[in-house]
């Protein structure tokens, strides 16, 4: 026992002794192999860092620049509308650049969502619904012609304006709103996932969605499943009503 | 890498740390404002359109 005890104390002392030393002359000695693996090793820990403020970017950066891009473009166009309400003048103000109505879904989320013309990512990127003009053209309430009003957004960053299209059930109303009639459609068929090739979708009578004659339709396309792009989302309504906007612009009972 | 760094930084210890910390914002914005939005389109995850391509 005293004997073990002895050598213990020894062998410790020793390496107490010895520790202050190996810190510096260490690193210092460090060889090539250990330099560059410690290297590799640290470039790998970055690449997890990045990879991390990625998904910080994706899933909420995007949202916040969107939000913002959306709201300035959504306040313009109101402004838009509210002048020319004001009978000061000239109609030429339609600008389909600053968007042409909102889209109000309340079963998919609580606020209203801008809609724009065209879906490339430079137009969705600003937190919009856009509506197709390639590689189908959609044709828009507003014109009066029976057709497919199709519309894609983000599901996740960006705004991610139609993160919750799961949540729209058969029934659910979709409502457009312009300068002077809100459009209320009927969700009445889901298509809860297809190829991104399928554009028979935003056909002007959608076969998939069961109709086979010509109305007046509106089309959701998104992707799915969330936080991915492998499939489209799509979800369809036909045109149940026009409301005429009264001058307090009294949103119609469904969004009541 | 990192240890490099930390040695090459003027000053005491507070002060490395504090050029420590205006290095990594740094590095965040330039990610953030230029790498990402170049990188985004790039990577399968955010395409929501159906299309022909």
């Amino acid at each position: 026992m005293n004997v073990a005890a002895t050598t213990d104390d020894t062998e410790h002392a020793e390496r107490v002794g010895d520790s202050p030393s190996p810190g510096r002359p260490a690193r210092r000695g460090m060889g090539p192999i250990a330099t560059v693996i410690s290297v590799f090793g640290e470039l790998l820990i970055t690449a997890g860092l990045v990879m991390g403020l990625f998904v910080v970017y994706s899933l909420w950066w995007t949202n916040v620049v969107a939000d913002r891009a959306a709201g300035e473009q959504a306040d313009k166009i109101r402004d838009i509308w509210a002048r020319q309400d004001g009978g000061s003048g000239r109609g030429a103000a339609f600008d389909a650049k600053n968007g042409i109505g909102f889209l109000h879904v309340p079963a998919m989320s609580g606020s209203e969502i801008l809609v724009e013309k065209g879906t490339t990512s430079k137009i969705l990127n600003d937190g919009v619904a856009g509506y197709y003009t390639d590689p189908v053209k959609a044709t828009l309430p507003t014109s009066g012609r029976k057709g497919n009003f199709s519309l894609a957004a983000h599901r996740d960053g960006h705004g991610a304006k139609f993160h919750n299209i799961h949540k729209l059930a058969k029934g659910d109303p979709i409502v457009f709103e312009t300068k002077d009639k809100w459009f209320v459609y009927k969700v009445y068929a889901i298509l809860p996932e297809t190829s991104k090739y399928n554009v028979q979708v935003l056909a002007d009578i959608p076969k998939e969605s069961g109709r086979t004659k010509a109305g007046n339709y509106i089309t959701l396309t998104t992707c799915t499943p969330i936080y991915t792009s492998r499939y489209r989302y799509v979800v369809w309504g036909e045109l149940e009503r026009v409301q005429k906007v009264d001058e307090n612009r009294t949103p119609p009972e469904e969004l009541r | 890498m990192y240890g490099w760094i930390w040695r090459h930084l003027p000053g005491n210890a507070w002060v490395k740390a504090f050029l420590s910390l205006v290095l990594v914002v740094a590095v965040v914005y330039v990610l953030f404002t230029y790498v990402f939005p170049w990188a985004e389109p790039l990577l399968p995850f955010n395409n929501v359109t159906v299309d022909n391509q």
